[in-house]
């Protein structure tokens, strides 16, 4: 797939501004906070429909204006595709798919898919479990839309048993008073229906992401390390296996759940479920978060991202955008190299940067390259 | 704006007139304005048959089908931790209570498949299933849709909620 234009209309510090994309790569110009990460935050929000920077549709609209909108045109094997979303400060969202507007905004997933890479990413070794279901939760919404139907309810079910918990009454040492099992019992199944569910899927997504990004680590580290990703969701015994039959899985969920009942009570929060899921990546089998170098969890990041880019033209038969927000400077002309081959021609790839001197001159060669200042897009004129 | 001052009037009196004398029927909690709705004192529909829904409005809409037959309870709302709604704040004793005494053959769970409502309806099929057959609404593709113009959500729903063919 190849993005052709887009349009920002009141969209963060864009007032009005249309960009054209002319070539398979642009790089994106300009100082801090002018503007080039919101473009890439734009393209991000039709693909995945959130931004990782918020999770409120306020902080996109310009200062001072109600509504925002971001229109693109999406060239795509089988024709054209354009896309209009309209983003309110009151938080309503609209979008419009081919002249048709679509009743839900799932329904938007699949029309744009994009892998972001960019500095942050190095949280996925180094922060908290939160950013890796993050990471995976947003590959899986785009190989399987329906996803995000289950990640909706399950989260819903969440907030409500929390309420549950949360607000029950409780004795002076804190112990919930009364028996909440009874009311707890029609939520625990939710939770263990759709819960099972996000798991089976995650599960299987990794397997498939797994030999994509091994081989790819191996590579780019010259056969020296090894990788292994492990899933390790929360409810899960250790028992091999355990999450290819789905009915073990739910029996392993409800054991989990009446083992941490207490605790839950006790804390008035769900303890239990694929929220508290954490991937763990080990490097020749070393937890590659406490023991990596900085070079090892760059190469494993990269080599993450670059199966991502496979997994999604594999499964949906096209390629997906990448984004590289402000991170290519970060990488040595080695891996530089490694990403340009993948790339070569058949991934669009967005670049923002501050400057052009760390790229290796092959990437400027067939370049497109515009400037972002102050929320204007210009094409750079002489380089 | 442009209307005769008496047709606002006259408008205005319904409104109040209906707020004033539309209760609740005390066996289904329909929207009634004698103390048994009309619904429920109808000798010629089905005793045997309770069809529960979360709304008045709901009530409302099976009736335009003219396909239904038995009787009705309205739950007035749903299951909601969130919104401090648990089982008691909705008529659902009065449900047990009618089903328990009066011996009803099925009681047709028709609740949206929200997340709350497939709590109400889990906590619901819990309840009722010592008494009754319990059942509930197919959810799925709408008559005269093309398979291929259906959104993936209902689509995956319809596929799990297939049946033999008979």
């Amino acid at each position: 797939m190849f993005l052709t234009s887009l349009q920002l209309r009141h969209f963060r510090n864009y007032a009005d501004q249309a960009v054209t994309f002319s070539a398979p790569k642009t790089i994106v110009l300009g100082e801090n906070a002018q503007g080039k990460s919101n473009l890439l935050e734009a393209v991000e929000l039709l693909s995945m429909l959130k931004s990782h920077r918020t999770s409120r549709d306020r902080d996109l609209v310009q200062d001072g204006q109600t509504t925002a909108q971001i229109t693109a045109a999406i060239d795509r094997g089988v024709g054209p595709h354009s896309v209009k979303m309209t983003l309110r400060s009151s938080g309503r969202r609209t979008s419009v798919l081919n002249g048709e507007t679509l009743k839900r905004q799932i329904d938007l997933l699949g029309t744009l898919n994009t892998v972001q890479f960019s500095s942050l990413d190095l949280d996925l070794v180094r922060g908290g479990p939160a950013y890796r279901r993050g990471w995976l939760d947003g590959l899986l919404v785009q190989l399987e839309p329906f996803y995000a139907h289950l990640l909706n309810q399950y989260g819903r079910v969440l907030r409500q048993r929390n309420a549950l918990l949360r607000k029950a009454d409780r004795d002076e040492t804190g112990f919930p008073v009364g028996d909440l099992s009874a009311s707890l019992a029609v939520w625990d199944a939710q939770l263990a229906a759709l819960g099972t569910r996000l798991i089976r899927r995650r599960a299987r997504a990794l397997e498939r992401l797994t030999p994509l990004a091994q081989s790819w680590h191996e590579q780019i580290s010259g056969q020296r390390e090894e990788l292994q990703i492990v899933y390790r969701p929360s409810v899960a015994r250790e028992e091999p296996g355990l999450w290819t039959k789905p009915e073990g899985l739910q029996s392993a969920f409800f054991d989990k759940l009446k083992q941490r009942a207490i605790a839950e009570q006790v804390n008035g929060t769900s303890l239990v479920g694929p929220h508290r899921d954490e991937i763990e990546f080990l490097i020749n089998a070393t937890p590659a978060r406490q023991y990596g170098s900085q070079g090892q969890q760059r190469t494993l990041v990269l080599a993450l991202k670059l199966a991502e880019l496979k997994l999604i033209d594999d499964v949906v038969g096209e390629p997906p955008l990448l984004l590289l927000d402000d991170v290519l400077a970060e990488l040595d002309l080695n891996r530089q190299n490694q990403l340009l081959e993948v790339i070569q021609t058949r991934f669009q790839t967005l670049i923002t940067t501050t400057h052009l001197s760390a790229f290796e001159a092959d990437w400027l060669k067939s370049s497109q390259i515009l400037t972002v200042e102050q929320g204007k897009i210009l094409p750079a004129d002489s380089l | 704006m442009n209307r005769p001052e008496a047709e606002i009037e006259a408008l205005a009196q319904a409104l109040l007139e209906a707020k004033a004398q539309v209760g609740q029927c005390s066996v289904c909690f329909h929207l009634s304005a004698e103390p048994v709705c009309n619904i429920c004192r109808a000798p010629n529909r089905d005793n045997q048959t309770i069809c529960v829904v979360a709304d008045s409005r709901d009530v409302i809409a099976l009736e335009k089908t003219r396909e239904y037959r038995g009787k009705y309870h309205v739950l007035g709302g749903l299951i909601s931790p969130m919104d401090g709604i648990g089982p008691e704040q909705l008529n659902i004793q009065p449900l047990i209570r009618r089903v328990s005494q009066q011996g009803t053959g099925e009681v047709i769970l028709a609740i949206s498949p929200s997340v709350e409502g497939e709590t109400t309806t889990l906590y619901l099929g819990h309840l009722l299933k010592p008494f009754t057959t319990v059942t509930r609404i197919a959810f799925g593709l709408p008559m005269g849709g093309d398979l291929e113009y259906a959104d993936e959500v209902t689509l995956a729903r319809a596929l799990e909620g297939r049946r033999e063919l008979e």
